[in-house]
């Protein structure tokens, strides 16, 4: 049996599989982000001793929060490197004929006439009460630019890693069984679904379903034929990478003595994969969404442009274009602080499927 | 085998599944388009934008096309202008320009009410004057067609507003033709500018109801409506139409695809194939062509440094490219070439197509004149520089097919000799680029009603930057008989041909320096579907306008 | 004899080849084409990717033109071959800038204290949590389009994710029996790593980071969508997608062909990646 894309590090090279923190195959690969793993995986107070639980979830927590504020810090630093005046974007925008007294007036309105370090201070206060600075653009909190881009957003975001979950399980279901051609044909597509430009894909989609066959419309809304196109759009390169790493997690499942034995006890090659192997599959697919969640935020951006859908990603375009500078920042860390909650919530899932598969 | 029905049947499974994620994860409400066996007709009609969507729905803030295309539903000017660019009634009935020039006289139509109630008057003309005006406001296209104005006083009546200027301005009724100095409701103004950008108050067939940001502007009927422009079909009452739903689809594909599938009704700024298939018989897309006024489309040769200081070198450059060649592969006859600065919407537009011809031996000979000799390379060079000229192109003003056109231009600089460098920038890095001299070639777009945009473009005064680093003039023509013209025709009020005289010279200069490289009209075509009738553009800035159309046939 | 015997030798070497699965064989091949097309692009496509020719415009495959011709009439085909050497100098150098940055950020939080280890563990989080396509919008803002923005946006925001692995593998390695075993010899510090820790640990870093190569390329082509890749007219695949894309619905062939090379740089780079990954967890990847 040739399990020819059976490739990997896995989790033999992980220690501990699945709480490891090393990446199922083609784990890195994903998106220059790569996932590879978990964020906070393995704080090193926690992991040589086992710590009590309610410990190591302070850890963690501790640890997300540490990880936003250096986005917000990273955000804030990387921004003022940007070319442009930010004040020209509270007076008209690029291009502007404002008087040098109104360019001003808006330096001052925004602090923008303050020393860095000053201006740095005054956003982390800002910050922890929970505001996020009003858009140079539009002239009103960012919290309210965000507020209805949110949703449409993480409806969006949600549905793609359903779909891609689905999707994922299936291929990797196929190509683990003993049909060779199956397999290879599971594993072809996963392949090629991974490497898929997602923006290509989302344009062949328009052209295939809206124009030619008019199944489901062009731009979309929050509807359920609304959505099928872009969640396929983004869903899709998805599961090609969950679809990789989960196999690779059952692959080797397959191969521990526990399933030999199940299999002496007459358990059918499906059952087998289907009750045992399956959850194995699961940790790094489940480990892998957290990464995924970011993933699909970035794609966002170009899916929200092709189909028109009003969202995070395509407010984050127009704001760097226009130089939107807490805007930018205000969906960033929004961005960031979904990332770090998803991995948290991937990390408990992770913990939950461990216990389970160690009773 | 039976593991194979398996593999397939799971599969099936799943696909299903993934079907129910997807269900499940809609908010449900679909409002299928209903279809019947009769034409039906409805009312409301959906439009569907290219243009970036406005951070503020008043025109008077910023002032770009993109918010006169919304704001010509809802907001109305004092005059407007007719096919042949001769101005006409709108919410003034009649003005008198003195015989000095300096003050103008409006007469306003009577009864007339703003959507909010208030009353129209010249406090009203003056209250949107003072506005435009205000730095605050942050006006710059409205701002600059005003900056003659000194104030605005009450005439014989409430309703005759007299506009003082500190010197004569030939430009300033096409300047209160423009959507980005309409009048607004002076109680409305008077709000904050966040309220008044996000629902502005007019006399328009139509009011803003509500602006889901990013996604669509819901406008509604004016019940009350009654100042239609001289020129419309619709002389008393109402639009037909009770609402338009106004959406921004950036992609352009997906923007068609939404119209061929009825999803919407009217897009912009549509694709040259396009527009193509709209010309041809029993299309069911039908084109409305409606070129932007003021300037045409055109390259500009940084005539301030080198290389293109040199007279040789501009014209070299000019003959060194076959832009009918690239205009025809591109546009398919749907963008007739140019030859002037000036729109052909402009009637004051002088064509001098010959001005401007290919002629690639030519271009060599100018250039082996002008002293730069051919390199290893093929690229020219002189005094150990190369001829390396600079093309910041905005990926935001300029269309796909557009960046196309300036690829081929630059393969066919490249056999003269030049090294055309071709930089595709966001906005504000594009206006860096600008503000900091750092082009030899751009390609920027400037709508204007009237001619008088020769002025704020190639005036020597164009050359100074404001303090933002923005400037007009890009080709940096600075000739004093140039702008003797141009402030002349600016000054010349109530003698229509003197004035077409003077902008006609002036345009025959500005060809004569070669710094200019005419291509075509600035591109605004609307695509809608065959059975709408009525739909025009108002020949002001040309965006379209629906109080004519009639209710249109439902999908 | 001597014949026979000169004979044994290739025919060795041909008999070893020949076990070789075909499926090596025609990933091999696919490999070797693609460094061809990138290291001498005229062999294969002679003619001249920039050269226009509007009154040829759109033309649909044929012969002459068997990828058809873009909007400008220049020859797809021509222009497919000719951009592969800048896709793959972009998924090469920007992999190689993240696998760089990634373990010198993975050996200091693996190698060193605890508080160094915690401090560039959020950072390396930080980084994950930084959206991707902001910093490379941001990059391309302040550094202006081009190959090597992309290089650098691209190899930067995977340079976390590589980090994150090579931290973990060091600590899996500096835990074994025979670093244990050094360390009791009283080998100093540097040798230790030297000599033990990084051998170990870069192994499954460089293989997984050849899977990275074809999600590089991928990436870099979305950057070319939003117009901020290679400048024109450089034959460029995410550049050329997304101008064919503006024509999809009267040119499929200007979407299709740069798309399909994109599918297969990235095919081939994975496939690649696997085996070798494959061969470093000792499975035998040319089984």
């Amino acid at each position: 049996m040739h399990h020819d894309a059976r490739s990997a590090p896995g989790p033999t090279l992980g220690g501990e599989p699945g709480a490891s923190a090393v990446p199922g195959p083609g784990a890195a690969a994903p998106g220059p982000a790569g996932p590879a793993g978990r964020p906070g995986a393995g704080a090193p107070a926690v992991r040589g001793h086992r710590s009590p639980w309610w410990l190591a979830a302070l850890w963690r927590l501790l640890g997300a929060v540490v990880a936003i504020w250096l986005v917000a810090t990273l955000g804030f630093v990387v921004l003022q490197a940007l070319p442009g005046d930010p004040a020209e974007a509270a007076v008209g925008g690029p291009g502007s004929q404002a008087s040098a007294a109104a360019l001003q007036a808006a330096r001052e309105q925004f602090g923008l006439d303050q020393p860095l370090p000053q201006q740095y201070l005054n956003y982390l206060g800002q910050l922890l009460r929970g505001d996020l600075g009003v858009s140079y653009g539009q002239k009103l909190p960012v919290v309210d630019v965000i507020a209805p881009l949110l949703w449409p957003t993480l409806l969006l975001a949600f549905c793609s890693l359903a779909v891609a979950w689905v999707l994922a399980l299936g291929t990797a279901l196929v190509a683990t069984g003993r049909s060779r051609f199956a397999a290879a044909l599971a594993s072809g597509l996963e392949l090629v679904a991974s490497v898929l430009p997602g923006f290509w894909l989302a344009a062949v989609l328009v052209m295939v379903f809206s124009t030619q066959l008019g199944w489901f419309p062009a731009v979309s809304d929050n509807s359920a034929r609304g959505l099928v196109l872009p969640a396929l759009a983004l869903a899709v390169p998805l599961a090609g990478y969950l679809a990789q790493t989960m196999r690779e997690g059952m692959l080797s499942a397959l191969d521990a003595p526990f399933a030999a034995a199940a299999r002496t006890r007459g358990e059918t090659p499906w059952g087998l994969r289907w009750r045992h192997a399956l959850r194995h599959g699961l940790v790094p697919g489940i480990n892998l969404s957290g990464w995924a969640f970011g993933y699909l935020i970035s794609g966002a951006v170009v899916v929200e442009t092709v189909f028109a859908r009003p969202g995070l990603g395509r407010a984050l375009l127009s704001a760097v274009t226009a130089r939107d500078v807490p805007l930018v920042l205000g969906v960033t860390l929004v961005s960031a602080l979904g990332y770090v909650l998803v991995t948290l919530l991937a990390d408990a899932l992770v913990a939950l499927v461990d216990r389970r598969a160690a009773a | 085998m039976s593991r194979l029905t398996r593999s397939a049947l799971a599969a099936a499974a799943i696909a299903a599944a993934g079907a129910l994620a997807l269900t499940s994860c809609s908010s449900g409400t679909q409002a299928g388009p209903a279809s019947s066996g009769t034409v039906k007709t409805k009312t409301t009609l959906t439009y569907a934008s290219g243009d970036a969507e406005p951070e503020c729905l008043d025109p008077h803030v910023g002032g770009n096309y993109p918010q006169a295309l919304v704001a010509t539903q809802y907001l109305e000017n004092l005059v407007s202008r007719d096919k042949d660019g001769k101005i006409i009634p709108w919410l003034a009935s009649k003005w008198e320009v003195a015989e000095d020039g300096k003050t103008v006289t409006f007469t306003l139509k009577d009864g007339v009410k703003f959507t909010d109630g208030t009353a129209l008057n010249w406090e009203a003309v003056k209250a949107n004057v003072d506005h435009l005006q205000d730095p605050d406001t942050a006006s710059s296209t409205g701002y600059l067609a005003f900056a003659k104005i000194t104030s605005v006083t009450k005439g014989a009546s409430e309703l005759e507003a007299v506009v003082h200027l500190s010197a004569p301005d030939s430009a300033l009724l096409e300047s209160f033709a423009q959507t980005w100095n309409a009048i607004e409701s002076p109680t409305a103004l008077k709000r904050s500018q966040e309220e008044n950008c996000a629902a502005p108050v007019g006399t328009g067939p139509f009011k803003v109801a509500s602006w889901a940001k990013q996604d669509r502007v819901e406008l509604v009927r004016n019940d009350a409506y009654t100042t239609a422009p001289a020129d419309a079909a619709t002389q008393s009452g109402q639009a037909a139409l009770s609402a338009i739903t106004w959406r921004f689809i950036p992609d352009s594909a997906t923007r068609y695809a939404a119209l061929q599938s009825g999803e919407v009704d009217v897009i912009d700024n549509p694709l040259p194939e396009n527009i193509q298939a709209a010309g041809a018989e029993g299309s069911a897309i039908k084109d409305l062509n409606a070129p932007r006024p003021g300037a045409s489309n055109r390259i500009e040769l940084n005539s301030g440094q080198a290389p293109f200081n040199d007279h040789k070198v501009r014209e070299a450059f000019i003959r060194s490219v076959d832009v009918n060649a690239g205009v025809e592969s591109l546009f398919k006859g749907t963008a007739p070439r140019s030859g002037s600065a000036l729109s052909s919407a402009e009637p004051l537009a002088v064509q001098s197509a010959d001005a401007y011809p290919y002629d690639l031996e030519a271009a060599k000979k100018l250039l082996d004149e002008a002293g730069w000799t051919v390199g290893a390379d093929g690229i020219r060079e002189k005094d150990g520089k190369k001829l390396t000229v600079r093309f910041p192109v905005s990926t935001n003003q300029s269309a796909p097919a557009e960046q196309s056109l300036f690829t081929q231009l630059q393969a066919g600089a490249k056999a003269a000799g030049f090294d055309v460098q071709i930089s595709l920038l966001d906005l504000s890095s594009w206006y860096g680029a600008l503000g900091k001299n750092e082009y030899e070639l751009v390609s920027a777009p400037y709508t204007k009603v009237g001619p008088d945009v020769l002025r704020i473009l190639y005036h020597s005064s164009g050359i100074k930057p404001a303090p933002s680093g923005y400037f007009a003039n890009h080709a940096q023509i600075s000739d004093p008989e140039l702008d003797k013209i141009l402030d002349q025709a600016s000054a010349t009020v109530n003698d229509e041909a003197k004035r077409g005289e003077l902008y006609k010279q002036a345009q025959e200069i500005i060809a004569k320096k070669q710094v200019i490289l005419p291509i075509f009209d600035q591109q605004n075509h609307y695509l809608y579907r065959a059975g709408i009738e009525g739909l025009r553009a108002l020949p002001t800035v040309n965006t379209p306008t629906f109080l004519d159309v009639k209710p249109i046939p439902a999908v | 004899m001597s014949a026979a015997l000169s004979e044994t030798r290739p025919r060795a070497v041909v008999h070893r080849l020949a076990r070789l699965r075909p499926g090596t064989w025609l990933l091999a091949a696919c490999g070797l084409v693609i460094l061809l097309c990138a290291a001498v692009p005229g062999l294969i496509a002679p003619g001249d990717p920039l050269a226009i020719a509007p009154r040829e415009s759109f033309l649909s495959p044929r012969w002459g033109h068997p990828f058809g011709t873009d909007e400008s009439g220049r020859d797809l085909f021509t222009r497919v071959v000719h951009g592969t050497r800048s896709s793959v100098l972009i998924g090469v150098l920007s992999t190689l800038l993240g696998v760089g940055l990634g373990a010198v950020l993975g050996l200091v939080t693996g190698l060193g204290r605890r508080w160094l280890d915690a401090a560039g563990s959020r950072l390396i989080d930080a980084m994950l949590a930084f959206p991707t396509l902001l910093l490379a919008l941001l990059l391309i803002a302040v550094r202006g389009p081009g190959v090597a923005t992309v290089i650098v946006a691209v190899g930067l925001s995977s340079a976390p994710g590589y980090a994150r692995l090579l931290r973990s593998e060091v600590r899996r390695v500096s835990r074994s029996g025979h670093v244990e075993a050094a360390r009791m010899l009283g080998k100093g510090p540097v040798a230790i790593v030297w000599r033990h820790i990084l051998p170990g640990a870069l192994g499954p870093l460089l293989a997984v980071a050849t899977l990275g190569v074809g999600q590089a390329i991928v990436w870099a082509s979305a950057l070319g969508y939003l117009g901020l890749g290679a400048p024109p007219p450089a034959p460029e695949w995410g550049a050329m997608l997304n101008a064919g894309r503006t024509y999809i619905s009267n040119g499929w062939w200007m979407t299709v062909f740069p798309g399909l090379a994109i599918v297969g740089v990235g095919v081939v780079a994975t496939l690649a990646g696997r085996r070798l990954s494959a061969r470093w967890a000792g499975r035998g990847g040319a089984r």
